[in-house]
């Protein structure tokens, strides 16, 4: 099934979800828990706490799916938002018993293969997307990018990147005025 | 363009929301950003701008297919929701229950601690409690099985609310498709024990659930719950 068709498919079944249905939730879950998870597993890095905030993402789509608005969002990036934000959060919380990731392992996860990212077919906000990135300093834009995949802090970043923490918020903040230039342009 | 990397180019007021998005505030950050988003939308709208925009990052993730179990355990978790709740329910709003949360963890502690001093909590077989929580993860009822497995001793933990509706305990045993029996009416300002009917005093595992929904005076019309569940939580063993 192409891109699209997979799209519109999601997005009726929310709607349907926002009703009350069901069957409607497990047609969603079949076509995105894996995608969801792996976005959970990334940031958390521990299987178990992963099934658990995948749960919660199921039970809060359950829950707010009338607040999803199919003609603003894409179903994938509200799903993606959510779960995100529910693994972060998860972080967060289990931070102070958390030891910093070491930078060679960080090195090993972190960095998306290009390669990867292009076996993919991207949406055209997403093809934007990568080249607005690519204008960036490739620091800045690794960044970000680690940021985003791995939910970090600020400190986490500077320390991960050996530079000090002004001027991870500086390169971040610069490439976030510079991306959002770009991608409204 | 430049090179300085020590310039702030900003203070953060104006990209707060990419930061959001982003992910690399801390908690605190985070939690100030939610709750000015329920009264700005302009900052809700700049922050659905960047959920857009960077999604398209997490292409790079690869899928990961979740443990086989994990729907079944999301249908059970879903299954005292009658309905969902849309945001415009005042019982889902996070900042009402919010208004309610201060203790209510300590509460909820103190009350799992007196019901074992008073030995309503088994000692010589597992004991069965709940933490019956509301949409924020605050507990708002502590639950437990007396020692005779016959019998339900439910704690409020935390101040609930003038409503004058009453408040009905639901039993969700595991398994798809198991609708809910109801065990009773609770109030939210004392204790009560509650008789489990004998049919389903056996079957109180692990796995089951209990929820509390609002309803009419007098329990729900119609044997199922037909308000909204202001708090669930699974049984666990102690």
């Amino acid at each position: 099934m192409d891109a699209d068709a997979t799209r519109r498919q999601l997005a009726a079944a929310l709607v349907r979800v926002a009703g009350g249905d069901r069957a409607a939730l497990r047609v969603v879950y079949q076509n995105t828990s894996a995608k969801l998870f792996g976005v959970c597993l990334r940031i958390l890095k521990d299987r178990g706490e992963a099934e658990d905030v995948l749960q919660e993402v199921f039970v809060t789509v359950w829950r707010r799916a009338a607040s999803f608005d199919p003609g603003r969002a894409s179903p994938i990036t509200w799903m993606v938002a959510i779960a995100r934000n529910r693994a972060i959060d998860r972080l967060r919380a289990s931070a102070v018993s958390r030891r910093m990731e070491p930078i060679e392992s960080a090195d090993a996860v972190s960095d998306p293969a290009p390669a990867a990212v292009e076996r993919v077919e991207l949406a055209q906000q997403h093809q934007r997307l990568s080249r607005c990135l690519e204008e960036l300093e490739a620091r800045h834009a690794r960044a970000i990018r680690e940021a985003f995949l791995d939910g970090t802090t600020y400190e986490e970043l500077a320390a991960r990147m050996s530079v000090p923490l002004g001027t991870m918020k500086s390169w971040i903040r610069r490439g976030l005025l510079k991306l959002r230039t770009c991608l409204e342009a | 363009m430049s090179t300085d990397d020590t310039t702030d180019p900003a203070a953060g007021g104006n990209l707060i929301a990419a930061e959001y998005v982003l992910g690399v505030l801390g908690a605190e950050e985070r939690r100030e950003v939610e709750r000015r988003l329920a009264q700005e939308p302009a900052l809700a709208s700049e922050v659905a701008f960047w959920e857009e925009r960077l999604g398209g990052i997490a292409d790079a993730v690869a899928p990961v297919v979740p443990p086989p179990d994990t729907w079944s355990q999301i249908e059970a978790a879903i299954a005292s929701d009658a309905r969902p709740r849309t945001t415009a329910s005042l019982w889902q709003s996070i900042a009402f229950w919010r208004g309610f949360g201060i203790g209510a963890a300590t509460l909820a502690a103190a009350s799992i601690a007196a019901l074992a001093y008073i030995g309503l909590v088994p000692a010589s077989r597992p004991a069965l409690m709940a933490t019956l929580a509301g949409s924020s993860g605050q507990p708002n009822f502590v639950a437990a099985v007396t020692a005779t497995g016959n019998s339900l001793v439910v704690v409020p933990a935390s101040l609930l609310t003038n409503d004058p509706r009453a408040m009905e305990l639901w039993l969700i045993l595991p398994g798809p498709n198991q609708r809910p029996h109801s065990l009773g009416l609770i109030q939210p300002g004392q204790p009560i024990r509650l008789t489990i009917p004998p049919e389903l005093a056996g079957q109180l595992t692990p796995d089951a659930a209990l929820a509390v929904s609002l309803e009419p005076p007098g329990g729900s019309p119609t044997g199922q719950p037909t308000g909204p569940v202001i708090a669930s939580g699974k049984l666990t063993s102690l």
